[in-house]
């Protein structure tokens, strides 16, 4: 494989690119594999990758349907944070920013991780105390977590709103320095280059259309593009894992949602940190282009249809210009929407199932793009080990069954309020 | 500078209007109805900005919404506004437009640097570099690149302008004005139809605005005219310019937002900017016409070289030159219409025609015009840094892979034209499914998912005939459906030119050893080379292509470079175009304004107020308040220089020793009324209900299905089937849809009903051992005593002459009770209150002292039911029945919930008696073990306890009950704070509640 | 956004009205026996269909009533709506 370099671009440069290579190849599907992943998103990839460097295992299948990096991965805000206050989730986002942090080296793709630290603005010292219970739980986690006041705030975002005319102040913010962006897209295709690269194939335009069980075992899978024999399959397909899993007969705690994010046009930067606002939910950072990221509110009702509707926007972008007012006079770009996999405590499943040699990987609610590499990472794990890693032992999907729920924010199953 | 490419008399300019504007500091002049673009060519301005990635100098390209480059920044302060698009600027008195991107000016760029460096720039370059040192992305690298990206600059202030929304309801509404439009508007018109006509520019017609043709024997512009105020005569017709729909969702709901101040010369402080239309149609039309491709050659990309229509239209509607000395480049006939615009106006053009010949009318109008035409030809490349000056002319060889021979033709002006693209961007958000149109070369919309009908050349139709048929047909077909008049016009007969078929090439090959940079996607700097790269490193898809490349990701969004894009990618995978698949079209159409979509949400009407009818009182004796949701509630009374603390202690204290009044208005309240009332509450919450006699409350808790608390309160029986129950302010909305969810779909068998009545009481708790005394005063004609109004106690009486409830309920573990009177009562009952407890020392208190009161007791309250833990974590397990099954019941046996490790509340006090610990911090056994450190527990409230004057905390604790009398410590290493403390009963005043009894 | 035919008050725009999720729940009869997995099945376990989805909804600023909804999730298309009572 080529090694991306400064050198190798100036290189190239007096060849005029003529000979770079491709990124992954485009190859048939064979006629067997030893474990197929389904799905060609962020967490598809990754586990592939995983499962080629960590376990050895390199004659994997990732199975897309449509063009890899497409769904939440390509769609998302960018946004990387391990800020949780309940253990599984602190422990697990934690090692998933430590790979984060040397994922450009490790892949030696630029996935232009971005440690602009993230902000939630607070609004009340009853708000304050709540987050300080979770800043608290970081720390004693050895997660990085900072207490601000409206003073040091005012000189990071000035143009937040400090007036009188407030209608929520800001009293205070939590802080994640380490929190911040990477480049979406470039996450998916650094994991796809380097899984290719160590021979996993990643089929393209390939739709899973069935499973092969036989005495409660994997057998193989039916796809577009014919059969494929296999022992293990894995299912990272997000919002869609519901209609992969009723080709299995079975019912899943999630509910998929569309979630809408925007972008304004690029102005030249002004805010370089990530914020989210208290009183509401909103976020917004602002890209390397220099276009303001936002996003904030799930549009409320079961939706696989990747687009959303005006009033939830309205209702968004109010709390943004709440937050910042300036924001008021800049243009929204482009809108898109995504589809949550919206798990009933709003924490993820990475398990393997009452089925032999089926694992499953779903229920990411609106974090899933931090997750990626973490999510990849304990998935191999659980694939070549045919058990979870402690990491994701408490992800596990008879929790619904025990009772052992990791509700971060404690609204229960009304997935839509979440 | 002369004006001199000012036209004398063409155009629909107000000459007797001169506007004077400033571009970059300096001053010019246009007229009214000139754009900015228009005012600015007629000033012999070509450049105007610099591209996003290279600094490229930039100039017009189109003269419209698909204008990829013409960027400026209008004014400055909290009015500037980045980003603005030229070409759809109304000129008006004082304008003030300056370059972005651009620095230290827009004709000598610093950052045109990028430009000679370009090649080592290529797509996706940033993905390839910058890894190393591994920090240095951060903290070296990004910054740069950040600085250097963005285009205008935002404003830091507040937006001083308002918005406003507007919801109508339409029977058809058409967008886009043009032929189809007006055809479809007027048709559907007649036929009795509500009609709404949204136009974006400023004038009516589209195309007609331009086009030689007639309709009824008028001139196209004529015939606008009088369309235009026929419609506007008609009652049931909206008819609006500077409208643009942008968006199309669902049910048949567009969204349009109406330019309204910033063309107006005069406007007051209070006239809207700009208005959000929620328009919701029966039916849509959708005329929004067609925008002309591009063709691709070498530096296709400089100032002066523009789109055949655009300099067509800035002679037609502007009056202006945009140049003196044009070529006209096509590889279709509508370019033709531009030269024998020039040519009338007394401007030799020169054609350059990709095609071998044409035997259109048009093309023999030109021919008798003698206008110069050179078929078989392209341009290779063009000359000119800041504007173009000349242009090597080549004439292909037969495949059209290169040359035969070249010449340098000197010109001030390239006039572009590669066949038309259809606007199907609302078609497409309508949920219809884009079809590939082989003649056209371009997509046109399928069937369609909504009631949506695309018309006109937005459906590929580029005749004048067949736009007026279809929109007259569709506009009385659609309406007809709705009025059923079978009111049914004839279609006007028309004459135009006649056009023939286009020819599809339209990328020019590279002469040998050159390589030229072949501009695709103008504004963020795309070029044939970024494409081919894409497709050599495997990035096939369209949308990869798009990604990596940043093809149509810049503000036009690609309206004039995707499909050339798409063009070339099939080109190169040799594919057909439909095989490679579009993009998805997105809302909004064009960029719209934040603040437009917002509205008046904006500063104190961000969420609404909600206030008791107390606050006056509240506010007038130094209230310092506090949110509570949307309840805005006297948190401390201030005196003098106090601290919350001090004020809070004082308030709480003066209720443990005398009395106090605590505004409670707030709190949720819900009528229940129904012969089932009681086996209702026995299901919903998990104590026993049945029993509850009249005139006496209870304390009750709810849980969720999953066996999660969700809220507490007390219900009163006022009456065998009158039920008054109240909840927490923070779940009050939650709890109502809850009990409704129960009675209209799980138990429609119970005759129940639910209402909330939160607004119609005004609360006043009085606490404190003067209470009962003070009750007396307030109520003299009734038995206040303990055995007539026991604890939880309920007495409805006469408060001089107001009806009030009286309920003997204690929040503060003080002997207390609850007052409501109507809310239009509220502010007589509390200044009575404070008036007869004057001498009993009254003095109110607020939120403050009020969680104080309640921490001590060990009452539970919203820091603790945080929708995570259950009944036995609060010690309310022995509220739980064990004779009846209740909401949530099934889920407690589950694993999780009866390990008897499970979390138990317990109270906490300093072992130095002195220090407050921190709300929010976690309780460990040893405060200086490795992280990560095992937590077991945390703080959920703190208060100084009057009572024992020192300071108090609740905690959830795991193992709590057992751990009473044990030493731990509280660390909040936020606060850098670790505390030793000791774990007593949360009960810390009164445990066995002898005083609420008292 | 979408419109709502309310079964009481007719068609409103969705802003009128929150969403009360899967319509197929069946909350198990009170005081009656229920496996550990019927009930959690319940409290967890939803359609999640891509198409027809039968859903609950509720018109809280209009007439407070709870109602039943046949939309399509992958068009938002609204077939039909029925009051509680009614087979939708």
């Amino acid at each position: 494989m080529q090694r991306y370099s400064i050198f190798s671009l100036i290189k190239n440069a007096f060849s005029n690119h003529q000979n770079w290579d491709v990124v992954w190849r485009d190859p048939e599907p064979k006629k067997e594999y030893d474990v197929v992943i389904v799905g060609g998103g962020g967490h598809g990839l990754a586990t592939a990758y995983y499962l080629a460097k960590e376990h050895n295992i390199t004659n994997v299948a990732i199975l897309e349907k449509g063009w890899i990096g497409g769904g939440n991965v390509g769609r998302n805000t960018t946004i990387l944070r391990s800020n949780y206050m309940w253990d599984p989730n602190g422990l697990f986002y934690e090692y998933g920013m430590k790979l984060w942090e040397n994922l450009s080296q490790e892949l030696n793709y630029n996935v232009m991780y971005s440690p602009r630290g993230i902000i939630n603005l607070a609004h009340s010292d009853a708000q304050l105390n709540a987050y300080s219970r979770r800043g608290n739980s970081m720390r004693l986690n050895g997660i990085d977590a900072v207490m601000l006041g409206r003073e040091e705030l005012k000189k990071m975002i000035p143009f937040a709103d400090f007036s009188t005319s407030a209608r929520f102040p800001i009293f205070g913010g939590l802080m994640q320095p380490r929190g911040g962006t990477a480049r979406h897209d470039a996450v998916a295709w650094g994991y796809a280059r380097q899984a290719d690269s160590m021979g996993v194939d990643i089929i393209q335009h390939c739709e899973v259309t069935g499973f092969d069980v036989r005495n409660g075992k994997i057998e193989g899978v039916q796809t577009s593009r014919g059969n494929i024999k296999t022992k293990k399959i894995g299912l990272c397909v997000a919002g869609s894992t519901s209609l992969l899993a009723e080709k299995l007969n079975m019912k899943l705690p999630i509910e998929s949602h569309v979630l809408q994010a925007c972008v304004s046009e690029p102005v030249k930067p002004f805010l370089n940190h990530v914020v989210t606002f208290g009183a509401g939910h909103f976020y917004c950072s602002q890209s390397d282009k220099g276009e303001m990221v936002m996003g904030g509110d799930l549009d409320g009702y079961n939706s696989y249809a990747q687009r959303g509707n005006l009033p939830t926007l309205q209702h968004v972008l109010s709390e943004g210009v709440a937050m910042f007012p300036n924001l008021s006079r800049l243009k929204i770009l482009r809108t898109w929407g995504g589809i949550m996999d919206m798990s009933m405590d709003g924490s993820p499943v990475i398990d393997k199932t009452h089925i032999e040699g089926l694992y499953l990987n779903f229920g990411w609610c609106y974090g899933g793009f931090k997750a990626t590499p973490v999510s990849g990472w304990t998935f191999a794990y659980t694939i070549a080990q045919n058990q979870t890693h402690e990491l994701n032992s408490k992800y596990k999907l008879n929790r619904f069954n025990t009772g052992y729920l990791i509700d971060e924010k404690g609204v229960g199953t009304k997935t839509w309020i979440g | 500078m002369p004006q001199n490419l000012r036209l004398d008399k063409v155009g629909y300019i107000n000459r007797d209007k001169k506007i004077s504007f400033k571009f970059n500091g300096k001053k010019y002049f246009g007229y009214e109805g000139d754009t900015l673009a228009s005012a600015l060519l007629a000033n012999g301005i070509h450049l105007i900005g610099r591209s996003f990635k290279y600094h490229r100098p930039r100039g017009f390209t189109g003269a419209g919404v698909d204008e990829p480059n013409a960027h400026v920044q209008l004014y400055s302060g909290a009015k500037t506004e980045p980003n603005v698009i030229a070409t759809t600027v109304e000129l008006v008195e004082g304008l003030v437009a300056t370059s972005q991107n651009c620095w230290p000016s827009v004709s000598f760029d610093f950052g045109a640097i990028n430009n000679l460096l370009n090649k080592f720039f290529p797509a996706g370059f940033y993905y390839k570099t910058f890894m190393w040192p591994k920090n240095f992305w951060y903290k070296i690298y990004e910054p740069i690149i950040r600085k250097a990206a963005g285009l205008g600059v935002a404003p830091l202030k507040p937006d001083p302008d308002r918005y406003e929304h507007k919801f109508e309801y339409c029977d058809v509404l058409i967008v886009g004005s043009g032929p189809s439009g007006l055809a479809g508007a007027l048709a559907a018109a007649k036929n009795g139809a509500r009609v709404i006509l949204a136009e974006d520019k400023p004038r009516f017609g589209g195309s007609l605005l331009t086009d030689e043709v007639t309709i009824g024997n008028k001139k196209g512009k004529d015939w606008v005219d009088e369309t235009i105020s026929q419609l506007k005569s008609m009652p049931n017709v909206i008819v609006k310019n500077r409208s643009q729909v942008f968006g199309y969702y669902d049910h048949n709901m567009m969204v349009m937002s109406e330019r309204t101040k910033d063309h107006v010369e005069n406007s007051t402080e209070f006239t809207p900017r700009q208005k959000l239309w929620y328009i919701r149609a029966k039916e849509v039309i959708v005329s929004t016409g067609s925008i002309e491709r591009p063709l691709v050659f070498g530096n296709n990309d400089r100032p002066g070289i523009m789109l055949a229509s655009a300099a067509k239209e800035y002679m037609k509607v502007y009056g202006v030159l945009v140049g003196k000395k044009p070529i006209i480049f096509t590889n279709n006939d509508s370019a033709y219409d531009t030269a024998i615009e020039f040519k009338k106006n007394g401007i030799d053009p020169l054609v350059v025609d990709i095609r071998t010949n044409s035997e259109s009318s048009v093309v023999q109008e030109a021919k008798n015009l003698n206008i110069n035409i050179k078929f078989s030809h392209g341009i290779v490349n063009s000359k000119g840094y800041l504007r173009v000056n000349s242009a090597t002319v080549g004439k292909l060889n037969d495949d059209r892979s290169g040359y035969e021979s070249l010449e340098n033709i000197s010109c001030d002006c390239i006039c572009v034209s590669g066949n038309w693209t259809p606007t199907v961007h609302l078609s497409s958000q309508s949920g219809n499914k884009l079809k590939f149109d082989e003649k056209i070369n371009a997509f046109i919309p399928s069937k369609s998912r909504q009631n949506e009908s695309t018309i006109g050349s937005a459906n590929g139709s580029f005749t004048l005939k067949k736009s007026l048929e279809d929109g007259f047909s569709k506009g009385y077909e659609l309406s007809n459906k709705i009025t059923a008049k079978n009111i049914k016009g004839t279609t006007p007969t028309s004459n135009e030119r006649n056009y023939a078929q286009h020819d599809k090439f339209w990328c020019m090959p590279l002469p040998k050893n050159k390589y030229y940079k072949r501009c695709v996607d103008f504004q963020n700097d795309v070029y044939v080379s970024d494409i081919e790269l894409a497709v050599r490193e495997g990035f096939r898809s369209i949308e990869h292509v798009k990604r990596y490349t940043t093809l149509g990701m810049a503000t036009d969004q690609g309206k004039t470079s995707n499909l050339n894009g798409l063009q070339l990618v099939s080109n190169i995978e040799n594919k057909i175009v439909p095989e490679v698949g579009h993009t998805t079209f997105r809302p909004p159409y064009t960029p719209v304004t934040i603040g437009a979509i917002v509205g008046r949400e904006v500063g104190k009407h961000y969420r609404p107020t909600r206030k008791s009818p107390m606050h006056e009182w509240h506010e007038q004796n130094n209230a310092v308040f506090v949110d509570a949701g949307l309840w805005v509630r006297p948190r401390y009374y201030k005196q003098e220089n106090e601290t919350l603390l001090e004020a809070a202690k004082r308030e709480a204290t003066n209720v443990r020793k005398n009395v106090g009044v605590c505004d409670v208005t707030s709190l949720g309240k819900i009528d229940i009324k129904g012969p089932d009332c009681a086996e209702f509450l026995n299901r919903i919450y998990t104590n026993a209900w049945m029993k509850l006699p009249v005139g006496k409350a209870r304390y009750g808790v709810m849980l969720r299905e999953d066996g999660i608390v969700f809220d507490d309160g007390t219900t009163t029986r006022i009456s065998e089937n009158h039920f008054h129950m109240t909840t927490t302010t923070a779940q009050a909305v939650n709890v109502l849809a809850h009990l409704e969810y129960y009675l209209q779909v799980v138990w429609p068998e119970l005759s129940v009903n639910v209402l909330s009545t939160t607004e119609q009481w005004a609360g006043a708790a009085l606490a404190g051992p003067n209470s009962r005394n003070l009750l007396n005063k307030l109520f003299p004609e009734i038995d206040v005593s303990n055995e007539a109004i026991p604890f939880m106690g309920y007495k409805e009486a006469n408060l001089f002459g107001v009806p009030a409830r009286i309920f003997r309920i204690s929040f503060s573990g003080e002997l207390a009770y609850e007052i409501n009177v109507e809310s239009g009562y509220g502010i007589f009952m509390w200044e009575k209150i404070i008036e007869l407890g004057k001498e009993m020392n009254i003095e109110p208190y607020g939120t403050e002292a009020l969680s104080t009161l309640r921490i001590e007791m060990g009452h539970v309250a919203g820091s603790e039911i945080d929708g995570r833990v259950i009944s036995s974590d609060l010690s309310l397990e022995g509220m739980l029945s064990k004779k009846k099954d209740f909401i949530g019941k099934r889920s407690l046996n589950r694993e999780a919930f009866i390990n008897p490790n499970r979390e138990k509340i317990v109270g906490v006090v300093p072992l130095d008696k002195k220090s407050m610990i921190p709300e929010g911090s976690h309780l460990v056994s040893d405060n200086k073990a490795s992280l990560p450190n095992p937590k077991l527990g945390h703080i959920s409230a703190s208060c100084w306890s009057v009572e024992y004057n020192n300071p108090f905390s609740l905690a959830i604790l795991k193992d709590g009950k057992n751990k009473i009398g044990e030493k731990l410590y509280a660390v909040s290493p936020l606060k850098n704070k670790s505390i030793e403390v000791e774990i007593v009963s949360s009960h810390y005043v009164d445990p066995k509640g002898e005083r609420v009894r008292s | 956004m979408l419109e709502i035919k309310c079964p009481y008050c007719g068609k409103r725009s969705q802003n009128e009205f929150s969403y009360g999720g899967d319509a197929s729940v069946k909350r198990p009869q009170l005081g009656k026996e229920t496996s550990d997995k019927e009930w959690n099945d319940f409290v967890y376990f939803r359609n999640n269909p891509r198409g027809k989805h039968s859903e609950l909804w509720h018109h809280v600023a209009g007439c407070r009533q709870w109602f039943k909804v046949l939309r399509n999730t992958a068009t938002h298309e609204i077939f039909k709506t029925s009051k509680i009572s009614e087979e939708l």
